[in-house]
């Protein structure tokens, strides 16, 4: 996001009040974890309208969590999450999804036992009006669930499941989409294809929050990203800044080969 | 416990016939306890007293019901005790609905301590029963009508008008079962809560009102269930109790937390219950008060070969 090129301090004052309004998301303050157990300690960040912002970090920095949290799948201990300028903190998921959030978790993120079509339509189950429209427009979108409609979801295979997963969460047109490891034990040319997705569907105006493993093709694709790291926010910038930042690449990219 | 008619010249489809009253109570009992344990995630122990409340429920409308209603029949069987039925199913649906949001919702633990607070539920239901009713066995008052004539003379089996209603009425309820969770919305949204809570509520199901409906629906038909146990035996403050651990046999066998296999199993477990009588007529001398114990063994052999249970984990 560009912000006005002003020096003054005025200037800087309304390029913060420019960059609030446009805030799909923020997090403030927020610690959370399982039970006892913390997990996030003073965490703050935020998603722009038309972002796709990339969460990454080693594993156990709490780059779930984060999703989980903001999306009421935990409640946050302290601290604040806003949907626009909606407090939105602690608020239930059947709730958020009514209020222009969606979520596609990592894993278990479809309903097995039952067929695409059906799965589609639980995606829509808050949707006021028909889901027929919406979804036969995913189908056009994703053929791949179209010549499968009837089929039980657990027959898919890992890159189809990702695929339905995304879809469903997009039959209710989400305003924020949190998505938790797209590219999670699926093949590079199919990681291709999910990222397109991910990216059609933030041209159509959906705000993206993506945890991504891998970080560098997560943040390729990515307007900006966070580094977390031990639950906190140790690195911020925009995407290429993350990935030219040497401290960054030798920290938290250079080990991707090694995986 | 037995269910059976009087043999009448040792026609084993007799014993078929038997069993298909038989599970069909016990059809109608596993459903709930199987969406119990699937939704709502433990062993519901407080099912068979479920079933009960359902049974006494129709026992005190069946007392207000009858004079008012006397003489009128349908299929050849009184009005007033299908009224009685009805009554008997609703207030089990509000007794264990009450039992979720006074007890279940408000405790909001996990699947152990449930099942252990569902015992103390079964208990309080019993103990409001005996109150109530006393500890005394007691009956419809539905006339004893003799094995209907025209099935007698054409294929030499006993069954009477309360068997054929008890059979149609399951029947009719396990279809109508079926259509709710394979062609509704709530159906939909209650095999997708059972698949995958967390996921449910993803979606934005609010899996508080499913959880709702699961109670309503089992409770329905465990009633049902108890109801058609008391027609064909005597309604007892323990009836259901007792027969809980078939039920939790024929839920385990069709694989536990689907309800298709629950209805399989239920079938299968009530058949073999009924068949046991077959094994002294072979020679074999094991008689029917073994009927439970060899029901819980052909389970096990049964669960041996097929630890998913017969009707896997087809939800």
């Amino acid at each position: 996001m560009s912000s006005g090129s002003g020096s003054g301090s005025d200037a800087s004052t309304d390029a913060a009040a420019a960059s609030r309004a446009e805030r799909a998301l923020s997090v403030s303050n927020v610690d959370s974890g399982y039970g006892e157990a913390q997990v996030l300690s003073d965490l703050n960040l935020h998603v722009d309208r038309g972002e796709i912002v990339c969460l990454i970090g080693p594993n156990g920095a709490g780059k779930s969590t984060v999703l989980k949290t903001v999306f009421g799948l935990l409640k946050p201990w302290e601290g604040t999450v806003m949907l626009g300028d909606e407090d939105i903190t602690g608020t239930d998921p059947e709730d958020l999804v009514r209020m222009g959030v969606g979520y596609v978790p990592q894993v278990d993120n479809v309903f097995g036992s039952l067929t695409i079509d059906e799965n589609l339509r639980m995606g829509g189950v808050a949707r006021k009006g028909g889901v027929d429209e919406v979804i036969r427009e995913l189908y056009d979108r994703f053929p791949i669930l179209d010549n499968k409609r009837e089929a039980k979801a657990r027959t898919l295979s890992g890159g189809q499941r990702q695929v339905l997963a995304f879809a469903r969460a997009l039959v209710m047109e989400p305003d924020v989409l949190l998505i938790d490891e797209p590219s999670a034990g699926l093949a590079p040319s199919i990681v291709e294809e999910v990222f397109e997705d991910v990216q059609t569907v933030n041209e159509l105006g959906t705000a993206i929050l993506m945890v991504e493993q891998n970080a560098r093709e997560g943040l390729a694709i990515s307007d900006r990203g966070y580094v977390l790291d031990q639950g906190t926010v140790a690195y911020e910038d925009d995407a290429d800044g993350l990935l030219d930042n040497p401290e960054v690449s030798q920290l938290y990219l250079g080990g991707a080969d090694y995986e | 416990m037995t269910l059976l008619v009087p043999l009448q010249g040792l026609n084993p489809v007799q014993f078929l016939v038997n069993g298909l009253v038989f599970s069909s109570v016990i059809v109608l009992a596993s459903i709930g306890l199987s969406l119990v344990y699937s939704i709502a995630d433990f062993a519901n122990f407080a099912h068979g007293d479920t079933m009960t409340v359902g049974a006494f429920g129709a026992l005190a409308a069946a007392g207000v019901l009858a004079p008012a209603m006397e003489g009128i029949l349908v299929f050849g069987f009184p009005v007033w005790m299908f009224a009685a039925l009805f009554v008997g199913m609703a207030l089990a649906a509000v007794v264990v609905v009450a039992t979720e949001f006074v007890i279940y919702r408000p405790l909001d633990t996990g699947s152990i301590e449930l099942l252990i607070t569902s015992i103390g539920v079964a208990l309080a239901y019993r103990a409001v029963i005996f109150l109530g009713f006393g500890t005394d066995a007691s009956r419809y008052g539905v006339p004893r009508a003799g094995p209907i004539p025209e099935i007698r003379e054409t294929l030499n089996l006993a069954v009477t008008p309360r068997q054929v209603v008890a059979v149609v009425s399951a029947i009719v309820l396990v279809g109508a079962l079926h259509v709710l969770l394979q062609y509704t919305t709530l159906g939909r949204k209650m095999r997708a809560t059972a698949d995958d809570p967390t996921l449910a509520r993803v979606s934005g199901i609010r899996t508080r009102e499913v959880i709702i409906a699961m109670w309503v629906i089992g409770g329905v038909l465990a009633a049902a269930g108890g109801v058609f146990l008391g027609l064909e035996t005597l309604v007892r403050p323990r009836m259901g109790f007792d027969i809980l651990l078939i039920v939790f046999a024929a839920v385990i066998l069709g694989g536990i937390g689907s309800v298709y296999g629950a209805m399989l199993g239920g079938l299968v477990i009530g058949m073999l219950y009924e068949l046991t009588p077959l094994f002294s007529m072979v020679g074999i001398p094991i008689g029917n008060e073994y009927a439970e114990a060899v029901a819980f063994v052909i389970m096990v052999v049964i669960l041996l070969v097929r630890p998913q249970g017969i009707a896997g984990d087809a939800t």
